[in-house]
């Protein structure tokens, strides 16, 4: 795009016309020319108020004639040397003004997605773009026998009690007291994953169903597992989502709005890097 | 969108009405959530009562710029950046989180690094401005200054409650609470609202998180407390009284840091030093049901200077001994009762012995107090007390003086704790609930599972059915009362497991505390039931201790030694029925690595010799109290 063009698109930009205008308001608020170079110190009235009130409030009195006087001219000592300063390029490569001023640039370019409010067309393309990171877990309604750490004895016992219960002896009673339910009725797979480990949440998936079967391990040692019955969720819905779409979306139109902003600034710009040798 | 929040408003106006409480609803965002309570608790849930972000006054100074959305996504599971740039998930999501920023100048440091220059008109603010514009150092500099300013009362009138900072607080409180309301999740994952009160009396340390029952309609209709205007925790209590009555919602404080009170938080005596009334002793006791025990700025179960037979007491205490919060006053060892649970325990027995009414009936848990808005509790993830000390090579070794003078070392920072609560669904109402009955446990980080019931029948034959339910319909979980009976014997039904991703368990011990016959407060710490048996034979009372894997080179270990499970029936054998009594459990793990350890491998740290390399990490269960007739 030729130089122009982009100036041309750059003016059309509703961001842009907030920033000039920001500007404008600034200037205007802190009665400092619009142009710094401008060789013309003007103290207006709210300057010295603001410098007098700021006095009062550490000396809990009005400063004096000579004082105001004094202030008045450290004033105009910062505005000329701020001026000066700027003239002579100092503030470029300065950490403290360059951080002040990304700060104010970033702020300034996402105020407005904070604030934004998704249509439901929107929400459904993000929903269609990764269905997976809203698919709810598969459910399990199951029992299960805690037979301690994985060692020889606890595999030995679970060789004897799985074929008990396969002839259908009863499960109460069986197996070691733990503070883990022994019955689960429609649980989430995270909810079993955070309880025994994600390993053992892996390996009911395809675990047979309405049959003892066994031993599987876990982070706390070796179970016995019957499944009644596992739930495998539909896609999900706009509608069952709804919150956590709206809250992935208004963070990624945040991060979108800044990503866009730099970008377009960044076009702008030849970037030069030399990496070391 | 509105029509849809109204019918929700509408069928969960009806649900209230028509249903009975084992059925919430819940409206969340526009859809209504349906999320059933089980008959007893069936399973912990793990979270995270104290966190700050961005919006802290200290938090932000201390370089964090994470809100409380990226706090929620973390909690949740969800991989965010955080403000040193690293990227950071937990390993296991957590179930529940209450975002406790300072509600003393609520995002007011944030305020002022945003502000325009020109518009600060303190000198004393436009210094720390620039301090914090400087970068990292500087905003430590300036967030130390600060915290030490409000130490001594020394604020600049611009960051107080004025009307500027009120319609400040106002707006982010706001922000706040619709970002909580987003994120809330009934069955899933709960968001609370809250904030924590930072009542300071010079340097020592009286804060409390305030944690609501309730949604955005109710909680909005409150600013947060601020220490500033209520200057002692009972008018904290009238502030709770007027949310209740006027909302008719529900609200609870939580205090934390008792090992930095020098000797104030559990005090014999009312705060003006006069005897402590039953009226005072019964408003704390039941606005304070839980306090947090353990988190990263240390632990405060015991201390050996109060428990010199307990040699497990003193986790946690390197560096928080030896004087208040922000280093204003050193401590002397005869403020160490008014700091230490137990103690507190036992004191509140004596008190109750005098007055009728115990004051520090208080159920336990852990959290975090991160200020990096990650809730990260265990060792081998550790972000850091504050931004300022997220992952380095340096940070163990460094010295870490909050405010001023006197050093502390990063490693006497702990990993954090986590709360573990028995709730019968995962739901504000019903983890609220959970916390008022003490239903809860600490631990230091690991999430090991512990139940304890007592009751006056209970065999070792329980164990092996439905032990349950036995122990909620003949007896009391964590947190309750047993009732006297004839010629009974408290007995303790005990069940431990490990973090199924961490460490074996040495041991399960009962603490219990009494007063005796000339009403002098005891305690006693009984091995109830410990990991291999067959080599561990006791002697003297003692049980040998387990042994120990850890690698330090490598930090690692070994789950060779120790148990998976430990269970048992344990029976009172020094019971005395004309004595008021309390149990509670501590479960210990095997020794692993501490997070300096882990520094030290991953990022070349060099630890000095007197840094804590390895510990072993514990749980410790809320009491269960007996009382004479």
């Amino acid at each position: 795009m030729p130089l122009r063009d982009r100036a041309a698109a750059l003016l059309r930009e509703p961001l842009v016309h907030f920033l000039l205008a920001g500007v404008v308001v600034f200037a205007l608020l802190s009665g400092r020319p619009a142009d710094p170079g401008e060789r013309r110190v003007k103290v207006n009235e709210a300057v010295v108020s603001r410098l007098a009130e700021r006095w009062t409030q550490t000396y809990r009195r009005p400063p004096s004639r000579e004082e105001i006087d004094a202030l008045i001219g450290d004033y105009v000592k910062g505005q000329i040397y701020y001026r000066e300063a700027l003239r002579l390029g100092l503030d470029r490569d300065d950490e403290v003004v360059m951080r002040r001023l990304r700060s104010k640039m970033i702020w300034a370019s996402t105020s407005q997605a904070e604030t934004a409010s998704p249509a439901d067309a929107e929400l459904q393309a993000l929903l269609n773009r990764d269905p997976a990171r809203y698919t709810l877990d598969p459910r399990y309604t199951l029992t299960q026998l805690y037979l301690g750490t994985d060692d020889a004895p606890s595999r030995t016992a679970a060789t004897g009690l799985l074929a008990a219960l396969r002839q259908g002896a009863s499960p109460d009673g069986m197996g070691r007291p733990a503070p883990v339910p022994t019955r689960f009725s429609s649980a989430p797979a995270s909810e079993l994953a955070s309880l025994f480990g994600d390993e053992f949440a892996a390996a009911l998936r395809n675990a047979p169903t309405r049959s003892w079967t066994g031993p599987i391990g876990s982070g706390l040692g070796l179970h016995l597992v019957r499944i009644d019955r596992r739930e495998v969720p539909a896609a999900p819905r706009l509608a069952d989502v709804r919150q956590r779409l709206e809250n992935d979306w208004r963070s990624a139109a945040i991060k979108r709005a800044e990503d866009e902003n730099y970008r377009k600034l960044l076009e702008s710009y030849d970037v030069v890097i030399e990496q070391p040798r | 969108m509105r029509e849809m929040r109204m019918a929700a408003a509408l069928m969960l106006s009806a649900a209230v009405l028509v249903s009975g409480c084992d059925q919430i609803k819940q409206v969340t965002g526009g859809s209504v959530a349906t999320v059933a309570e089980s008959e007893f608790p069936e399973r912990v849930l793990w979270g995270d009562t104290h966190l700050h972000t961005s919006n802290s006054v200290d938090a932000f100074g201390f370089g964090v710029r994470l809100g409380p959305e990226e706090a929620l996504r973390f909690a949740r599971g969800e991989e965010v950046t955080s403000s040193t740039n690293l990227k950071a998930k937990l390993a296991r999501p957590l179930d529940f989180l209450v975002i406790t920023d300072h509600s003393e100048g609520l995002g007011a440091t944030k305020a002022l690094f945003d502000a325009p220059r020109m518009m600060i008109r303190d000198p004393q603010l436009l210094r720390w401005h620039d301090m914090m514009h400087e970068g990292p150092a500087g905003s430590l500099r300036a967030t130390a200054e600060l915290l030490d300013a409000r130490a001594k009362g020394t604020m600049p009138l611009g960051l107080q409650n004025d009307a500027d900072s009120a319609k400040r607080t106002k707006s982010i409180w706001l922000d706040h609470l619709g970002i909580v309301e987003r994120y809330n999740e009934p069955g899933k994952f709960t968001a609370f609202m809250g904030f924590e009160y930072t009542l300071m009396d010079g340097g020592n340390n009286l804060h409390r998180n305030l944690i609501f029952r309730d949604g955005k309609d109710k909680v909005s209709t409150v600013m947060p407390a601020s220490a500033a205007g209520l200057v002692a925790p009972d008018k904290l209590w009238d502030y709770m009284d007027a949310y209740e009555q006027s909302t008719g919602g529900k609200v609870l404080a939580i205090p934390h840091n008792s090992n930095v009170s020098n000797g104030l938080m559990f005090m014999l005596t009312d705060p003006s030093g006069g005897p402590m009334s039953a009226d005072y002793a019964r408003r704390r006791a039941a606005h304070e049901p839980v306090v947090e025990v353990t988190q990263i700025k240390g632990d405060s179960e015991a201390h050996p200077f109060l428990s010199p037979n307990d040699e497990f007491a003193g986790f946690g205490v390197a560096g928080w001994e030896l004087n208040n919060l922000l280093s204003t006053q050193p401590k002397s060892s005869d403020m160490f009762a008014g700091e230490y649970a137990r103690e507190a325990l036992k004191r509140g027995l004596a008190i109750e012995q005098r007055t009728g009414v115990n004051p520090y009936k208080f159920g336990m848990i852990g959290s975090t107090d991160s200020h990096t808005a990650l809730a990260t509790g265990d060792e081998d993830n550790f972000f850091g007390k504050h931004s300022g000390n997220e992952p380095s090579a340096a940070r163990a070794t460094s010295e870490q003086n909050l405010g001023t003078r006197k050093g502390r070392f990063g490693w006497n920072y702990l990993a954090g704790g986590y709360a573990g609560v028995w709730a019968k669904a995962n739901t504000r109402g019903a983890i609220f609930d959970a916390m008022m009955r003490k239903e809860v446990y600490a631990t230091t980080g690991p999430r090991m599972t512990v139940r304890v019931f007592a009751g006056w029948d209970f065999t070792p034959e329980v164990l092996k059915g439905n032990w349950v339910r036995a122990g909620y319909t003949r007896g009391v979980p964590m947190g309750g009362s047993l009732s006297p009976v004839k010629h009974g014997i408290p007995k303790l039904i005990i069940s431990a497991l490990k973090d199924p991703i961490g460490a074996n368990l040495d041991r399960v011990q009962v603490v219990k505390g009494w007063t005796d016959k000339a009403g002098v407060t005891r305690e006693k710490i009984f091995d109830a039931v410990w990991s291999n048996k067959d080599k561990r034979t006791r002697t003297s009372g003692k049980v040998p201790a387990v042994g120990d894997t850890v690698d330090v080179a490598t930090a690692t270990y070994k789950n060779s030694i120790g148990a998976a499970s430990l269970a048992t029936v344990w029976t009172d054998p020094e019971f005395d029925p004309a004595l008021r009594a309390f149990y509670y459990v501590r479960v210990i793990e095997i020794p692993t690595p501490s997070w300096p350890a882990y520094d030290a491998v991953h990022y070349g740290a060099k630890l000095t010799p007197d840094v804590r390399v390895k510990q072993q990490e514990r749980a410790y269960t809320s009491p269960i109290w007996y009382t004479p007739v």
